[in-house]
């Protein structure tokens, strides 16, 4: 039963993940600048390697979004998927708990929160952990209808 | 029993290739994204003449306060701030209370449907400022001020804001040229440096301000009179 049905459930978190990284990446790669700040808000790193990793992430993000949706190299992607989240979250949790007033900037929002909004730190987490089990499963089992990985694997990739 | 084995040891290797070229694309897009980025940072910065010693903004009153504001010109709390603040601003500064820093940056422009008004009223602000009437255009913009999601003010429309208060043609040719988007975006990085995430931010002698009313705002400045 689950291996005709394993298949299909990989198709769908694989294509899920991939929409959350190119809408992610989409928002962010016209303003990398924003981008920059997005990251330099959580004052977590000095400003000028924050402004080189704010520049780096949305094409990259785009990339991993473009691999899961091709289903090519579904479990690195999943990995390097599963390692970003966990950075995010682990970012998000520390500005939550040193009480700083952002916006996580995960859509492109340079990381400021509008006018009258309060920090969503708790839903942000929620969300994010969300897209972390969807990786979590792919990164267990890769193998998903349509995907490149089965026709260049001739075949259901090993586990 | 071979066959299988030699299918299986080829599904290895094919895996192992696509995970190989999968990080390379990963690693290539960041450093592209990076150069893009830089590309888009080189170009010389024209730093206004009548800018303050750091460059990042324009004094507005000779008080012993300082009182640093840092606006975008499209952001709706930042025209709200002006008009409900804007008078106690104006005040303090007749006063000789404050001198108040405006450090016009652009942090808005995704909300201008690609025209990046934002940079643009910047740096418009900034050709006003060439040519002594920073104050008055600052006034004038946010009187202006276009609603987020729309194309904001056109060139035309900044430029003749200006005319009206007497602005001439270098202050035309310094909008048309765009001669201060490389500052926009330079003060606002230096913004994000400082700890700015958002707009409007109002320090008050150093220290950032809280309750953004007209009496927070008097309060703070008395408090840091004494």
């Amino acid at each position: 039963m689950w291996d005709r049905a394993g298949p299909w459930a990989g198709l769908v978190a694989r294509l899920g993940l991939a929409g959350v990284w190119l809408y992610a990446g989409g928002t962010k790669v016209g303003d990398l600048a924003a981008s920059g700040r997005a990251v330099n808000a959580y004052q977590i790193m000095p400003f000028g390697v924050a402004q080189v990793i704010g520049a780096m992430l949305p094409l990259v993000e785009i990339v991993v979004g473009l691999l899961l949706l091709a289903g090519l190299a579904t479990r690195t992607a999943a990995a390097f998927s599963a390692l970003l989240l966990a950075v995010f979250i682990v970012g998000i949790a520390s500005a939550w708990a040193r009480g700083l007033q952002i916006d996580c900037g995960c859509f492109g929002s340079g990381g400021q929160l509008a006018s009258g909004e309060s920090p969503t730190y708790g839903w942000e987490i929620a969300r994010d952990i969300g897209f972390l089990i969807l990786a979590g499963y792919l990164l267990l089992r890769p193998d998903s209808r349509f995907s490149a990985d089965r026709r260049f694997t001739a075949g259901p990739a090993q586990r | 029993m071979v066959r299988e084995q030699l299918a299986r040891e080829q599904r290895r290797k094919a895996t192992l290739w696509t995970s190989v070229i999968a990080a390379a694309a990963l690693l290539v897009a960041g450093v592209v994204g990076y150069g893009i980025f830089a590309a888009q940072r080189s170009g010389d910065v024209f730093t206004p003449t009548a800018a303050t010693a750091d460059g990042s903004g324009f004094a507005v009153g000779t008080g012993p306060v300082t009182v640093d504001v840092y606006e975008d010109f499209m952001c709706p709390a930042c025209g709200e701030f002006e008009s409900t603040a804007g008078a106690t601003i104006a005040q303090l500064v007749t006063d000789k209370k404050v001198t108040v820093v405006y450090h016009p940056i652009a942090i808005l422009d995704r909300f201008s449907q690609g025209t990046n008004y934002s940079t643009r009223a910047s740096g418009a602000a900034a050709c006003a400022a060439d040519g002594g009437k920073f104050a008055e255009y600052h006034k004038v913009l946010f009187a202006n001020r276009p609603e987020e999601n729309t194309p904001g003010l056109d060139d035309t429309k900044l430029i003749s804001l200006g005319t009206e208060l007497g602005l001439g043609d270098p202050f035309t040719q310094c909008v048309q040229d765009g001669k201060y988007k490389t500052w926009s975006a330079q003060i606002t990085d230096k913004s994000s440096e400082r700890g700015v995430t958002g707009t409007p931010t109002v320090y008050v002698a150093g220290t950032a301000l809280k309750d953004r009313s007209p009496a927070g705002l008097t309060t703070a400045v008395e408090s840091a009179v004494k």
